[in-house]
This record gives structure tokens, sequence and C-alpha cells, in this order.
């Protein structure tokens, strides 16, 4: 479960602050999968960094009552100068895990080959994000957050997403925010529209794609 | 209790990889790697000591001149290097805020451990290597050593803690730094005891808690070759003072750092 509890979040802008969020009420049932549908710069990215808990509310609050992912989109939660295999080994670090176990998965996942002896750094934003998302795989999150990921990556990726996300672990929780109708259509059970700071929840996608696209 | 164990683990399990990340990205692992950390705190209370010896003679105030300006300055080089490195360090390691384990005070915390791990490494080089050619007593209270150096620390520390939210809200704060490191010398008992001062000046530079410390542990060296004036109350209010302080601005700064 994770809930949001009237949640703000508003930025230092010039000598005022702009206010992103203005009192979100969200309840994430285990095992949901949900859209988030909103236009760019409406928040969903925001509200996906909150949920991770990257950035804290400027006030509300958030609960998670499982283990929740990092955001996974481009790159972020990467040391730059640090090579695919040493963040791969601090990650297992601090995640507990066993490196060994980690390195075959993302090898083998990521297909980057010689280049996750590289630092990151050098890395296109797709191979980051095959990193991010083999890494977060290896882990076995409760729920993933998902930022527009799934776009992000050629055919042959995508359809390895596809089998390790919701053929494997489509009984975790699932966050996806992204512009594409299909993809919320075919992935989701439920969607939100985050629309001038707030969140609303949709039973059915396909009255919320329809909400959505005349916003 | 159970869960206090258990966030008690993750977190020596944090610091633990950050540390092997910070020793790695700064130092690699060329040569001679990781002790390239106590390279640094080795050089510069030598060279300093060396260039006292030649200009003030061997010993004064019968105390050996290598051995007094050693024991000043280990602890000066952990200070000015520790505050230096709490400046912009959160910024440095806002990509790790993507894991939620990962804490503010554990980036402030790993960056003094490994100067103050490398001081000790070098203070423990130094002092061995001096010793042999008999330029170094063999310390005569080995837990007023400890005591003094403990409390040098955590008055370092507290200041880091303090420092490091405050650069990330002003960045005049990084600037000033250095400079001020090096006018608060005079206060920092690196190169003079209390004793030789004025009456006046003692009750002055008492309220230094890197006096008190520093006084605390040249007794512990030299013993009665010095006549040590401290007090314990100083730096233990002024660093838990300052601890606490710290502690509350770091907290303020995790709810409005902005993380890319």
């Amino acid at each position: 479960m994770i809930i949001c509890d009237n949640v703000h979040k508003s930025y230092p802008m010039g000598r005022g602050r702009k206010q992103v969020l203005r009192g979100v009420n969200l309840q994430i049932a285990n095992g949901e999968h949900i859209g988030l549908l909103g236009r760019n710069g409406a928040g969903k990215t925001t509200l996906i960094k909150l949920i991770a808990g990257v950035e804290m509310p400027t006030s509300g609050k958030i609960a998670r009552s499982m283990a929740v992912s990092w955001p996974l989109g481009f790159g972020g939660g990467f040391q730059g100068s640090l090579t695919g295999y040493d963040n791969a080994r601090f990650i297992a670090r601090i995640y507990g895990r066993e490196y060994g176990d980690l390195r075959a998965f993302i090898e083998d996942f990521t297909e980057l080959g010689r280049q996750l002896k590289m630092p990151v750094k050098t890395y296109s934003s797709g191979m980051k994000a095959r990193l991010a998302f083999a890494l977060s795989l290896a882990i076995e999150f409760d729920c993933y957050l998902i930022d527009e990921i799934i776009l992000v990556g050629d055919q042959n990726f995508q359809k390895k997403c596809h089998v390790e996300l919701f053929e494997k672990r489509g009984d975790r929780t699932l966050i996806l925010a992204s512009h594409s109708p299909d993809v919320i259509k075919s992935y989701c059970s439920k969607a939100v529209i985050i629309d001038q700071g707030m969140a609303k929840l949709y039973e059915d996608v396909p009255d919320a794609l329809q909400i959505y696209e005349n916003l | 209790m159970a869960s206090f164990a258990r966030g008690w683990n993750i977190q020596i399990r944090v610091i633990k990889a950050l540390l092997i990340r910070e020793l790695s990205t700064r130092f690699g692992r060329e040569n001679i790697g990781f002790l390239w950390m106590m390279v640094e705190p080795l050089l510069f209370p030598s060279l300093v000591a060396l260039v006292w010896r030649f200009m003030r003679g061997p010993e004064e105030h019968g105390i050996s001149i290598v051995a007094y300006i050693v024991s000043g300055y280990v602890p000066l080089t952990l200070f000015r290097h520790a505050v230096g490195r709490a400046a912009g360090v959160f910024t440095a390691n806002a990509s790790l805020m993507y894991h939620r384990q990962v804490r503010l005070l554990d980036f402030i915390l790993v960056r003094f451990l490994i100067e103050m791990i490398g001081g000790m490494m070098a203070y423990l080089f130094i002092a061995l290597l001096l010793m042999y050619f008999d330029l170094f007593p063999v310390p005569a209270d080995m837990g007023c050593l400890l005591g003094g150096w403990f409390l040098y620390c955590w008055f370092s520390l507290s200041l880091c803690l303090i420092l490091a939210p405050l650069s990330e809200v002003s960045e005049a704060v990084e600037k000033l730094i250095p400079v001020t490191t090096y006018i608060m010398i005079p206060f920092s008992g690196t190169f003079n005891q209390v004793s030789w001062l004025t009456p006046n000046l003692r009750e002055i530079v008492l309220w230094s808690p890197f006096v008190d410390a520093m006084e605390l542990m040249r007794y512990g060296i030299f013993g009665n070759g010095v006549d040590p004036y401290y007090s314990i109350a100083v730096p233990v209010g002024m660093s838990l003072v300052c601890t606490l302080v710290g502690l509350i601005m770091c907290r303020q700064i995790r709810r409005r750092l902005v993380v890319e």
C-alpha cells in the first residue's frame, strides 16, 4: 500500500515559489498497475520522485508499506565517474544483495558487454535506462516506478522488459508515467490524471484517456 | 527494538558502501590506492615540523620542536580537511538520494571518517618513525591523548554538520572556509601552550574547544613536560550544541533538496 496524504510540493522560483502539487491524495493497493497521465510539467515526475522518497513533500505525508524502487527513467541514481560494474557493486552493497547474482543478471539483461567496464557518464540515455532497469529487476522490488522508460529502448529491449516486468513480475505494483495511450491501455488497470496540481484516480482506463485527451 | 536493529544494520551497510565508493573515486585503485588518504596528513605535519626544526632549533620550553609541531599539526590538518570536504557534499552526492536508505548524514560521516582514519594512520606512522629516532616521546598517558583526540574530532565533526547544510544555502560559505580555518589557527592550540600565555589570554583561548582538546592531547604525550590548562565541559558542551544544531539543519535541508 502506498498512501499520499494531502501532499504539496513547491519549488523556489525567482522570488516566489512554483506550486507543482497542491494537495494530492492517493491510495495505491498492492498489485495495482497505475498509469500516470498528465501534460508536460504537470508534475508526473515530481510525484514519482516523492513516492520514491528521492525528494520530500513540502507538506503532507507519504506512507509506503512495501519496497518501492527508485524512479526508473533517464539515468539518475548513478555515479557518472564510476563504471557500470562499480555502480552495480555499490547498489548490491546498499541493498544487501549478492554482487555475483546482480552482475550475471545485468550482463544478460542489458547486453551492454564491455561497455559495462566504462564510466556511466559515457553511456547514452538508452544505455543508462537499461542498466537502471536491470538493476532494479535484480533487486526485486514490490513496486516499480517507471517514468517513460518503456518508450526509450529498442524493439528487442522492449520485448525483454515486457517479459521480465509484465509476465514474470505481473503481481507487483506498478506506477507508469506515460504520454502514450496505447502503453497505458495495454498495461494499466487504473489511471491517475495530474492536472493543476491535483491528482484524480480513475477506475476505468478508457474513461481516463478520454478525459486526458480533452485536457 | 527489532526495527532499530534492522535500521542500524542498513545504515552500517550504506556507510560501508559509501566509504568504499568514496575511496575508489577519490584515490583510485592504482599504485598505493586508498593509502593515499594518509599521505596528505602525513606530509603536512612532517614538512612543517622540519621547517620549524631548522628555524627554531631542536627544543623550546624543554620540548622537542619536531614532536610538538607534529602533535599540533596532525589534528589541525584533520580539522581543515574535514571542514573543507564538508562544503558542497550534498550536491556532489545528490544522485545517490535515489536510494532511500542513503541519508544525508551518511555523506558527512563518510567524508569525516576518511579524514579521521587517514589522520590517525598518519599520526601513528610519524610517531613510530620519530620514536625510532628518539624525536618523539612514548605517550605519558594514552587515555588523555585518545580523549583529547576524540574531543577534537567530535568538535570538528559537529562543525561539519553545520557547514555542510549551510554551504547548500549560501555559496559564500564554501569560499570563506579556507580563510576562516587559517585565521583561527591561533585559537587551535597548534603552535603554543596555554601556559605560555598571560592569564587574560588564557581565559579567552580556553573557550576554544580545540585548545582544550589540544592541551589534553599534549598532556597525554608529554606528561609533566607541559603544564596543561583545559576544561572538559567547554568542548563537550560546544560539540553537543553544534551537533544538535547541525542535525536540525541537515533535516531542514533534506526537505528542500532538489534531486535531478
